[in-house]
């Protein structure tokens, strides 16, 4: 953290619940997003595999091209032939895999041919004249059939549908469990499912001819990595592509990897005279828009009699389906935090990610740590059971302690600051724990079943992203870092541009209060455009929204920006007023003299020296009052397989719930539902509220309503939002949020991450509170969701759900 | 083709259009008034819901000739110049994240609005049975509802 007198110059907004200006074009129906952009386009749809595994024998577009209307078609072998293959990020056997299906088939619904027509009504029509023939192959859908020795190759150059297996030890695995005085071992199935932004993929390309080069609009979520791997797939120099990214309708990682669609409309829109454009419909973002891998992981605990957990194995294998630009990934990010809150001073992950003919997987909000923490906090309450501990104190026999702050994991994650059993205890009391307690207890007489459920999560920020070591000596990207501009205007007012994106997190809102207050302004003076544009943004490879990295290193990026703004006028100030740069302050937005407050010169006075009286400028300052910085967090550690910290901030809850299970008919009522969060210093308390509190639901329908299903032949089941369940405004508890503040010695203003974190909390805690509530009937909770059908089930019959 | 003469927001649109084309995109394409949203297309976002004759529906399940002699308000007409209470109450409770729900989430909060004045928080979540956020949790646009509730009363006079 840095001093934070040498950042703010007042402290009016920061820390306050600021309104989101950027709103009002929002609730005006005045957005602009990517399918409300008024261009005349041609429109596009997508001819997509109906079959989970088959080889392609014909495509016939000869129909579809002659219905009027249609503009330009392209096949899935005419892209590959123009294409690189995908560009895996972290598997380490060969998979080669093309944007469209070139050769075979891997999942229904992926692409095949796209059609460009006057509009889409006529681009749909003419997909029904594609002619397609296949000869189906035998499918693989779940993780067992992946496994099995003479399982179908999904990708024949793999040799296996294992494209990902590693162990990962750290600390003396084999001295925890000799040490041990019991093993308690289990094995969870993690359901597919995703967080389902409401705005679609949506995406214009428009090729000019000219100069043979590229224009794209997209609602991409990661546009560094994307615009690099559109260039290369294409093979076109950077110089030919340009990505500007408007309103985003929501993101949650899920826009995190579009850009293989984007190559598509490149290829189509070669052959057409203006943009064309594809906005996703909600069958192809369901069947193919990318989930959450389901998963399968095995976890032992060494532990001591006293509760002492000495040790942790997991063997996590990922259901990674038939995306190879992600594969992996989620095994590597579970494994960095597999420790939780936990003082586990031994650590072995035995990671595989497996392909299947299930669709793409990608970043799902969490990460991986959604799973992670509902594994290892089951098995808080599975160990407690097993030892006869309330499982509130066996989780304070293993907390990691404020004193132990920092803590660096076997691993070499380290976890800057923190009061976890605090964090807990606050929970428990702002719950009335105890009472809950004791109403289960007389409830339970009268035949209801109420149970309460306790998890205790970390929720990292600022991906490190040099952890794909495991394929790559040297990973393409390292650490994390953003970039910003800021300038003065001839106004004296303040003009952002970022080189990250917003798909409705705020980050206007709380710039303009970081701003504010490093200026002595009114936020209103602070204009943040969060849209993005290849060209003038200022632009990394880490660039995007992802991984709560915007509260460390995109302020961070705007902080360094602002400085040299702020230092520039001082010193333009200094030579105006004849005071010597130390002598003088920012106040109101102007520069004045600490000794004699009317010796003042305005920003705006100091802008029109800037741009355009720049004669009066002292010597050695050049016109112009726009500044550009990146900024990187200092702690990234390099690759390495010994000591290495995949995330880089960290932020912890506690989710306590209590609920009521109708045992006739399966229903869960939630009774409570406390959060106790702990992430740094908050900047926009009711920005963090709403994220805290709209993560905490998505977690809800994942542990409870939400799955994406695939029979035998891998055909989705849930393809619309009638089958794939989602949560609605009824049936949810009203969320009681309360929180602690630890600051992160590592981000300038001592924020950790926020976003994600409700997500990785409440799966375990409704999980815990479900068991709790079915343990009269000795129900064990192992897999996910927790539907109805499956808790009637239990307790009657399986005794497991 | 088919003529179609509706008045959205107070003003007359007439175009020929096809059987086949929903009011959607009649909307949004034909009138550019993009305020209104597609989530689904099946039904259950409610991202394009707008007031149809008065009465919020989902004008991904209408058909543009069926706005024929219709009176359509979208967002874009939901307040005059100002802004409605409820648009109010949405911008000072953060009740918009990405803001895709948004305009769907005001008509239907409006529309419950017009009928209760003083809705419960358990009215309130019904009401939004029909549109989904993926953004908020919801519990930000409930307290939102309650508040706009709160606010119209108070300038109306009535108390309860
Ligand atoms: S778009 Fe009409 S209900 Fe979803
Ligand atoms: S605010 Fe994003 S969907 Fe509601």
């Amino acid at each position: 953290m840095m001093n934070l007198d040498e950042i703010f110059v007042t402290r009016n907004w920061v820390g306050k619940s600021v309104r989101r200006d950027e709103d009002i074009r929002l609730i005006k129906g005045e957005a602009a997003y990517v399918d409300d952009l008024d261009m005349d386009c041609a429109h596009v749809a997508f001819l997509r595999s109906v079959y989970a595994h088959a080889r392609i024998t014909k495509i016939d577009t000869s129909k579809a091209e002659a219905l009027p209307g249609v503009i330009a078609v392209v096949t899935g072998p005419e892209v590959a032939k123009q294409t690189k293959p995908i560009v895996a990020r972290a598997i380490t056997q060969p998979a080669i895999q093309y944007v469209m299906a070139d050769k075979k088939v891997r999942y229904v619904g992926e692409p095949l041919v796209a059609v460009a027509a006057v509009d889409r009504y006529i681009a749909e029509d003419a997909l029904e004249l594609i002619d397609v023939e296949y000869e189906p192959l035998p499918v693989v859908v779940e993780i067992a059939d992946a496994l099995k020795k003479d399982s179908p190759l999904i990708f024949e150059e793999a040799g296996s549908n294992v494209l990902l297996h590693d162990t990962l030890e750290h600390g003396n695995m084999d001295a925890a469990y000799q040490e041990a005085d019991l093993v308690v071992k289990e094995h969870f199935r993690v359901h597919r499912y995703s967080s389902t932004p409401l705005e679609t993929w949506a995406m214009i390309a428009k090729h000019e001819k000219g100069n043979d080069s590229f224009v794209v609009w997209a609602n991409d979520q990661q546009p560094g990595r994307s615009t690099a791997n559109v260039c290369n797939t294409l093979g076109i120099p950077n110089n030919r592509f340009r990505l500007i990214v408007p309103d985003s309708g929501g993101g949650f990682g899920i826009k995190l990897a579009i850009w293989p669609h984007i190559v598509i409309l490149c290829l189509l829109a070669k052959k057409v005279d203006k943009p064309v454009k594809w906005v996703q419909t909600r069958r192809e973002h369901l069947l193919g828009g990318s989930h959450a891998p389901d998963c399968d992981v095995e976890i032992e605990l060494p532990m001591k009699k006293d509760g002492k957990i000495l040790g942790l194995f997991i063997k996590d294998i990922e259901n990674d389906g038939s995306f190879v630009h992600t594969a992996g990934i989620y095994g590597l990010i579970k494994f960095a935090t597999m420790v939780g809150c936990y003082d586990i001073r031994a650590t072995r992950a035995e990671l595989l990610s497996v392909v299947t003919q299930k669709g793409p997987t990608v970043q799902n909000r969490g990460v991986g740590k959604p799973t992670m923490i509902f594994v290892l906090e089951r098995m808080m309450d599975i160990a407690a059971k097993k030892l006869g501990l309330d499982p509130v104190e066996i989780r304070f026999r293993n907390f990691i302690q404020p004193k132990q702050m920092p803590y660096t994991t076997p691993s070499g994650e380290i976890y800057e600051s923190g009061n976890y059993p605090e964090c807990l205890q606050k929970a428990l009391s702002l719950s009335g724990y105890d009472e809950l307690k004791k109403r289960q207890i007389e409830m339970r007489k009268n035949g209801k079943y109420i149970g309460l459920g306790i998890s205790a999560g970390i929720e990292p920020g600022t991906s490190n992203l040099g952890y794909y070591y495991t394929s790559r000596g040297v990973p393409e990207y390292m650490g994390n870092a953003e970039g910003a501009i800021v300038s003065i205007d001839y106004d004296g007012n303040v003009n952002v541009v970022m080189g990250s994106v917003d798909q409705g997190q705020g980050h206007a809102t709380t710039i303009s209060q970081v701003i504010a207050d490093m200026l002595d302004i009114h936020p209103e003076r602070v204009s943040v455009d969060s849209h993005l544009d290849s060209l003038v943004s200022p632009f990394l490879g880490h660039s995007g929204a992802y991984s709560n990295k915007f509260n460390d290193v995109d302020l961070g990026a705007v902080i360094m920006a602002t400085k040299k703004v702020r230092d520039k006028m001082v010193r333009i100030a200094s030579h105006v007023l004849g005071v010597e740069t130390g002598g003088l302050q920012v106040k109101n937005g102007a520069v004045c003299s600490r000794k004699d407050e009317q010796k003042s010169v305005s920003f705006q006075e100091i802008a029109s020296l800037a741009y355009k009286k720049i004669l009066l400028l002292p010597e050695g300052v050049e016109p112009g009052l726009k500044e550009i910085a990146y900024y990187k967090n200092p702690m990234a550690k390099l690759p390495s397989r010994d000591d290495f910290n995949v995330q880089i901030t960290h932020s912890n809850s506690v989710h306590v719930v209590a609920v009521e299970v109708d045992v006739e008919t399966g229903e869960i009522t939630f009774l409570k539902y406390v959060i106790v969060h702990d992430c740094g210093k908050q900047l926009n308390p009711g920005i963090v509220e709403g994220m805290t509190i709209g993560s905490t639901v998505h977690g809800i329908g994942a542990a409870l309503l939400e799955e994406f299903v695939y029979d035998e032949n891998g055909q989705p089941l849930s393809a619309s939002f009638m089958d794939y369940m989602k949560p609605l405004a009824g049936g949810l508890p009203r969320i009681e949020l309360a929180h602690m503040e630890s600051p992160c010695p590592y981000t300038l203003l001592g924020t950790k991450a926020v976003g994600e974190g409700g997500a990785i909390g409440s799966v375990a805690a409704v999980a815990n509170a479900v068991e709790d509530a079915l343990s009269p009937f000795q129900v064990k909770v192992v897999s996910l969701p927790i539907t109805p059908q499956k808790v009637v089930k239990a307790v009657k019959e399986t005794k497991e759900i | 083709m088919h003529r179609v003469q509706a008045r959205i927001n107070g003003k007359d649109y007439e175009h020929e259009v096809e059987a086949r084309l929903l009011l959607v995109h009649y909307i949004r394409e034909k009138a550019r008034l993009t305020g209104t949203h597609v989530g689904c297309d099946t039904g259950n976002c409610g991202a394009c819901t707008i007031l149809y004759n008065g009465k919020p529906v989902k004008s991904c399940m209408l058909l543009a000739v069926q706005a024929n002699r219709a009176e359509i308000t979208t967002v874009e007409g939901l307040a005059g110049n100002g802004l409605h209470p409820v648009q109010e109450a949405f911008l000072n409770r953060f009740a918009v994240q990405c803001g895709y729900c948004t305009p769907g989430m005001l008509l239907s909060a409006s529309s419950l609005l017009e009928s209760n004045a003083a809705p419960s928080e358990a009215e309130i979540r019904e009401a939004l049975e029909g549109n989904m956020c993926m953004c908020t949790g919801y519990q930000q646009i409930v307290d939102a509802i309650k508040y706009a509730a709160e606010t119209m009363r108070a300038s109306t006079g009535k108390s309860l």
